[in-house]
């Protein structure tokens, strides 16, 4: 039951989420919603494997998933708001 | 059918208007339509590994994850002056 909840709390998250990647007025509110399916419905999903394997292989998988997924797309996300800056303003030196 | 089936199934679900996103905007929105899918994929790859409990499978969603960061950073290297808005 946990197991599931965790998912439930998972996928709505990431359905807002895409909601907001398209109502989003600018590709900066895009990237808003889009930099935010990493940062709580990943860690849902490690909560969810841990609960269901405890602390075997998967779990850190799991977990290694949700803390690159994190790390990595805030990256990505700095990284496509300042070439979007460039392309609007050009005061940005890439 | 198991809950993570269920959600993996959703997930990939997702993936269908973020595709309409990324054909029908702006070119850079678009990319970051394409980058939100690269990181629904991912969990859904997870979930799918758990579901049909080949939990050794979801390295696949590590794997997915440096992939999509690596694909979107060659993106934005075209993006930066190469490509028209």
């Amino acid at each position: 039951m946990t197991v599931a909840i965790l998912l439930v709390l998972a996928v709505a998250s990431e359905v807002v989420c895409v909601v907001g990647v398209i109502a989003g007025a600018t590709v900066y509110d895009r990237l808003h919603y889009s930099g935010a399916t990493t940062a709580v419905a990943p860690f849902l999903v490690f909560a969810a494997v841990v609960v269901e394997e405890g602390t075997a292989g998967p779990s850190w998988n799991a977990g290694f998933v949700a803390v690159a997924l994190f790390v990595l797309n805030a990256a990505l996300s700095h990284a496509t708001a300042r070439v979007a800056r460039q392309r609007q303003r050009g005061d940005v030196k890439l | 059918m198991n809950e993570w089936l269920w959600a993996a199934t959703a997930l990939l679900a997702l993936l269908v208007p973020l595709g309409g996103v990324a054909l029908v905007a702006p070119r850079l929105d678009a990319l970051v339509a394409v980058e939100a899918a690269g990181s629904v994929l991912t969990l859904a790859l997870v979930c799918l590994a758990q579901g049909f409990e080949r939990s050794a499978y979801t390295v696949l969603g590590l794997v997915a994850a440096a992939l999509t960061f690596a694909g979107g950073l060659v993106f934005l290297r075209f993006f930066e002056r190469e490509l028209d808005p």
